[in-house]
């Protein structure tokens, strides 16, 4: 009886605190795995894209993780790099890969219509 | 002859007309016309937002958007395009299907997205007339049916073919009694339901104030979990998800000191009594309708959906530590009350096998409890129920009765709105306003659900989203006039005109109001399944997304995380949900008579008394009839 009662215990334990532990877990490893640097998207009169400026070194392969937390659609592209996604649905999150292989600064941009100051939705990527 | 002229002349000119008029229709049905339609998109509403063509006009359709991007997707066509400021979508199509079809918009566009639509009219409406027409006959059928009758029936029958205290005793099959005896059932499926909604919680919580329609929070709530509550549990198997919900989890434990085994029978917590005046379905009617207040923000918002489910589960905590048992269940869930009042109508029960083994024993464990299991958390009378508001299926009873007399029962739809009164002090036994406001009101709260997110109105999205408190004050008094004083008003009329009609002076109007109300507990399941229709068809495809990437951090668990939005069955769905509506309609046209017989001493009484119930559900569905397909 005694069992039961710390078997129970122990199913409530691991279906509530467990899971959210496991989530967080797993998403850390991911990450770890996964991507360099992570890139929120919003329309500029909401905080616009976070950071606006991304730094990443020369000759090596970069992957970025756009997420979009509005309520709208984004797009972005990184025409410099032959990078682009068409659209990125409102909550859905994209990864993009590429190397870069020159020296600068860089202009990404979002490229659906988001908002009146859709326009201004621009950021840069410095490669050093 | 001066006359025979005249009409002659007469009879000349209608011949003209009608020869003119013939010619007109045959050129619109041959020669279709070529049509124009520029359709500006703003977020939430198009304008126009209706639009109307013949069948087999040629439509060309320019979508301009005047602030961010937006899609057009059309019902039954399955058409689609898109358009932002500065770019326009076109489409061309020839109109060869009729009726009424949605356009809603494809491309997220913020938090009211999926509300977004219009109306595309291929006259003619052939399904609606063809409804309507349903309608009516069934109506005049019944009425027929109705005043053939001779004398009142010993046994009522369903449909008159299947008797309506039919039960047959699920547990029969010993598998399934020894699965619901044993402790760890149900708290395994609620163990289930406890890690699903830890998930909806963290979602919600993490997903904040982003976009709904890919929030795993949003989605299974209110897609998954609301639709599969309309149109599956609740008219079939009644309070199914009371049995496995896990909001009282917490509760409990703190009241029995344990999770799965019995510990003492008296609660830890203060147990409080519930007031008197209070006991009954009325807390519930008023917290579901101000509940409903809300629905412009949790169904959109994920960080509602979080506030809404972390209140619920912090007030079943608090309850439960100053009230009795399942008082939380009981008397302040939200969702309770429908459930409840829907349960009498499905196909299972919780019953008593025997009643003379049940009258022998006298140390009642069902309601006392025992060394097996608790006496009944729901406070009913479990030796005596033959209703089921008030019975939560967490199967206790079958636990405590050392004779193996209880029984989960499959039983024709409907059969405990007909039980007669047992005891009339008890609230259990007593059909009253209380569960009559719950029937009038879910009709109320479905008409303002439906017109505000399956209809094409953009001020009614603005009013409920409260983008100006003016309009959203308009929504709460809309929504009180109609749930609490236009559809209990013109119920009461029709009553008050039925009890004249009779000429049954002894009758109270109130036993004629409340009986009669007990029509639209089929008519608000069928009602709120067509609805569900219109959110599951058009919507479901999001699940697929959602359960890949819960948390939208670029998960991919079963490799469904980049499945688009794809609208299923759009066209098939108008058909449902007429078909959804009718089946409906003949279970109200067929309890409606049973109640009359039950309300009036005679059955001369009965059937003048009927006539004009029989009117307002014909009129009252013609109008459903008219909000899905007209």
């Amino acid at each position: 009886m005694k069992k039961n009662e710390l078997a129970a215990a122990a199913l409530v334990f691991l279906a509530t605190i467990g899971t959210v532990l496991g989530i967080f877990g797993f998403e850390n490893f991911r990450k770890s795995r996964l991507y360099t640097v992570e890139l929120i998207a919003r329309a500029p009169d909401n905080g616009n894209w976070y950071p606006r400026k991304i730094t990443v070194p020369f000759g090596k392969k970069v992957k970025i993780l756009i997420r979009n937390i509005e309520t709208v659609t984004h797009g972005f592209a990184l025409p410099d790099f032959n990078v682009a996604v068409k659209e990125i649905k409102a909550g859905e999150v994209v990864v993009v890969e590429f190397t870069p292989d020159k020296k600068g600064a860089f202009p990404f941009m979002c490229t659906v219509w988001c908002s009146d100051q859709h326009m201004n939705m621009t950021g840069e990527i410095v490669v050093e | 002859m001066r006359n025979q002229n005249s009409s002659l002349l007469r009879a000349l000119r209608t011949l003209t007309m009608t020869a003119l008029f013939t010619v007109c229709l045959l050129v619109t049905i041959c020669f279709a016309a070529e049509r124009f339609f520029e359709i500006k998109a703003k977020r939430f509403v198009y304008t126009p937002n209706i639009i109307k063509v013949n069948k087999g006009d040629i439509v060309n359709i320019r979508l301009i958007s005047e602030d961010v991007t937006h899609g057009f997707f059309l019902d039954g066509y399955s058409l689609n395009t898109s358009s932002h400021p500065g770019q326009e979508g076109s489409l061309k199509f020839t109109a060869d299907k009729t009726g009424r079809f949605s356009f809603r918009c494809s491309v997220t566009c913020g938090a009211l997205h999926p509300y977004m639509m219009g109306h595309l009219f291929v006259l003619p409406n052939s399904l609606f007339m063809a409804g309507a027409f349903t309608i009516l006959l069934l109506g005049i059928a019944s009425l027929i049916f109705a005043l053939r009758k001779k004398q009142k029936d010993e046994r009522l029958k369903l449909f008159g073919i299947i008797p309506l205290d039919l039960r047959f005793p699920l547990t029969k099959f010993k598998p399934l009694r020894t699965l619901l005896k044993s402790r760890w059932f149900p708290f395994i499926l609620i163990m289930l339901n406890l890690f699903i909604f830890t998930v909806i919680l963290l979602a919600g919580f993490i997903g904040g104030l982003s976009s709904g329609s890919y929030n795993f929070g949003v989605m299974l709530v209110w897609i998954l979990w609301w639709v599969l509550l309309m149109m599956f549990m609740v008219p079939i198997i009644g309070r199914f998800w009371c049995m496995m919900c896990p909001f009282p989890l917490i509760g409990d434990w703190i009241q029995r000191g344990k999770l799965i085994n019995v510990g003492k029978q008296k609660s830890w917590g203060l147990s409080k009594r519930w007031p008197n005046k209070w006991r009954n379905l009325w807390p519930l009617v008023v917290l579901f309708w101000i509940s409903t207040w809300f629905s412009g923000f949790f169904t959109v918002k994920p960080f509602a959906t979080f506030v809404l489910l972390g209140a619920i589960i912090l007030l079943a905590i608090i309850v439960a530590i100053f009230f009795d048992k399942r008082t939380f269940c009981l008397f302040v869930c939200p969702v309770s009350g429908f459930q409840g009042l829907y349960a009498n109508f499905s196909m299972i029960g919780v019953r008593s096998r025997d009643p003379e083994t049940c009258r022998k024993h006298t140390l009642k464990t069902c309601v006392v409890g025992s060394e097996k299991g608790y006496g009944c958390p729901w406070m009913e009378i479990p030796f005596e129920m033959n209703r089921n508001t008030y019975c939560g299926l967490c199967f206790e009873c079958f636990k405590t009765c050392p004779y193996d007399n209880m029984d989960l029962v499959l039983r024709p739809f409907g059969q405990d709105l007909f039980v007669e009164k047992r005891r009339t002090d008890e609230i259990y036994h007593r059909r009253g306003t209380d569960e009559a406001f719950k029937a009038i009101t879910m009709v109320g709260i479905f008409l303002s659900f439906f017109l505000a997110f399956q209809g094409p109105y953009g001020h009614l999205k603005d009013m409920v989203t409260a983008k100006t408190l003016k309009g959203y004050l308009g929504y709460l008094g809309e929504s009180f006039l109609v749930d609490f004083l236009l559809i209990p008003g013109s119920l009461l009329i029709f009553a008050y005109l039925s009890k004249k009609l009779s000429k049954n002076k002894e009758v109270k109007l109130k036993d004629v109001f409340v009986n009669f109300s007990y029509c639209l507990v089929p008519v608000g399941l069928a009602i709120w399944a067509a609805f569900s229709l219109g959110i599951i068809l058009p919507n479901g495809s999001y699940l697929l997304h959602i359960i890949s990437d819960p948390f939208a951090w670029g998960w991919n668990l079963f490799g469904t995380a980049n499945f688009p939005w794809t609208p299923v069955f759009t066209y098939a769905m108008y058909y449902l949900q007429v078909v959804v509506a009718l089946i409906g309609f003949i279970f109200a046209l067929d309890f409606g008579f049973k109640f009359s017989l039950k309300t009036y001493n005679t059955i001369e009484e009965a059937k003048r008394g009927w006539v004009p119930m029989l009117i307002y559900l014909i009129v009252i569905h013609i109008l459903f009839l008219k909000l899905f397909v007209g």
